[in-house]
């Protein structure tokens, strides 16, 4: 087959690596990393990526994305199929299946997930923030104390920046999920490094990149993708199957 | 025409220690609690809420707005449950299982306190039988659940089947927000309201209150 995978730059290595085995013929677009940040508004920007690649010729549009806080829901097919991994985000991605991810989550609240995209693309002077943070920036919570304080005074900048930042004193540890990737090694140890200085526990799990391979190997089980024939849209169903197309 | 222009001013600016001082001084001169909240504290909070729907106040505005009105009420308090008076309808709140984000629920509690409203918050990361005890022991009116995650978002459906088992959902109206959260959602699960924002929220409290 020739496909068109659509990513998010988090992703990107292990991709890279899914594609160089891949018996198909696939071009890879990789979409700054962060788009969930905008909510909502993350739809028409990877809308407009996909009606981009839709005439060409492609016999599916893969979507290294999950429903990234909604931020997939809506999408449409046009002339070109779109087949999206049934999860929540892309850590359900990295640890191998969303099933994993619920388990592992439901049993470790107050944890901040990495992997080797997570640390190799994240903007510089960039603040950790939970994996799958779904928050807009107008609301500030980006914003720097000294930054609020010059807008809002002493006292009313300093307590919104502690509104702002209350809930990462509620996470307690730092997750760094293993993919095999060549940088795999050195960006854990960065992991470690930062979850060191912020005194938050540290734990290295094995991630997979299975859900990866199959995407572009063109193995789309029901169970864990969803094609989106040309037409239908992604729909969020929230349950065990996380979307649909309808 | 506000009983205490200060207080609606300070409110309305964001000025906690100017909210502080106008509740004093009106109740130095006088002025009941539950005058005071229905004539300065409820109109600020309309207006507050409707300079943010207009998009001239923002999440930083409310916020600040809420904690002007809650060093009102540290204030009334007392008196008022000195007075044995009672204030609005009971309402609980809390963000679900599993998720510790509690901005937007803590606008919305702080909104609703400010329109008059007795609010109970349960914080963060509220399990199911956590919902159901309080409905259980404070008898409230209206519960509101806060999700931000797709992932905890299923502990609201499973919130209102707890209600369903321990016999009390018929007892209380369910409301939900958040920002995954959709209309389509809350009527999937059996809620009985949703809020697109927090002024939403107070709003659709209110009218679930009115036909409760």
């Amino acid at each position: 087959m020739r496909l068109k995978a659509i990513i998010c730059q988090v992703l990107t290595r292990e991709f890279e690596l899914a594609i160089a085995r891949s018996p198909h013929s696939i071009e890879l677009e990789a979409l700054p990393m962060g788009l969930h940040d905008y909510g909502a508004a993350m739809r028409p920007r990877l809308q407009q990526q996909i009606d981009a690649s839709d005439a060409l010729g492609f016999d599916a549009i893969l979507l290294g994305y999950a429903l990234c806080g909604r931020g997939a829901d809506g999408l449409t097919a046009g002339l070109t199929p779109l087949v999206l991994p049934r999860a929540h985000d892309c850590i359900g991605i990295l640890m191998g299946g969303r099933r994993i991810h619920e388990r592992y989550f439901e049993s470790h609240p107050g944890v901040y997930y990495r992997s080797p995209g997570w640390i190799e693309f994240q903007k510089s002077g960039q603040s950790l923030e939970p994996a799958w943070a779904v928050a807009r920036n107008s609301m500030g919570e980006r914003r720097s104390r000294e930054e609020l304080i010059r807008q809002y005074g002493e006292e009313n900048g300093a307590f919104l920046y502690e509104q702002f930042t209350a809930y990462r004193r509620a996470y307690s540890g730092l997750t760094y999920i293993s993919t095999g990737v060549p940088s795999d090694a050195a960006c854990r140890e960065q992991a470690r490094a930062e979850a060191d200085a912020n005194h938050w526990i540290f734990e290295d799990v094995p991630g997979s990149t299975w859900m990866i391979e199959s995407l572009v190997n063109g193995e789309w089980s029901p169970e864990d993708f969803l094609v989106v024939p040309p037409g239908s849209s992604i729909r969020a169903t929230l349950d065990e199957h996380v979307v649909a197309a309808t | 025409m506000a009983v205490s222009t200060e207080l609606y001013e300070a409110i309305l600016t964001g000025d906690a220690r100017k909210a502080h001082a106008a509740t004093q001084a009106a109740i130095d001169a006088g002025i009941g609690p539950m005058e005071l909240i229905s004539a300065s504290m409820v109109p600020a909070m309309n207006e507050v809420g409707r300079l943010y729907e207009a998009e001239d106040y923002f999440v930083p505005e409310l916020l600040l707005s809420g904690r002007a009105m809650k060093s009102a009420m540290e204030l009334l308090r007392p008196l008022i449950a000195a007075a044995g008076l009672r204030l609005g309808n009971r309402i609980i709140i809390g963000t679900v299982k599993g998720d510790l984000h509690d901005i937007g629920k803590n606008i919305v509690a702080s909104m609703l306190e400010g329109s008059g409203f007795e609010v109970i918050d349960l914080g963060a990361d509220v399990a199911p039988e956590k919902f159901v005890a309080a409905v259980e022991e404070r008898e409230p009116h209206v519960v509101c659940m806060s999700s931000l995650l797709t992932v905890t978002m299923p502990a609201m459906r499973t919130t209102i089947q707890a209600l369903e088992s321990a016999g009390l959902r018929h007892k209380v109206k369910v409301l939900i927000g958040g920002a995954p959260v959709t209309q389509q959602y809350a009527d999937e699960i059996g809620a009985d309201g949703y809020g697109d924002n927090a002024s939403l929220a107070v709003s659709a409290v209110k009218n679930l209150c009115a036909v409760a």
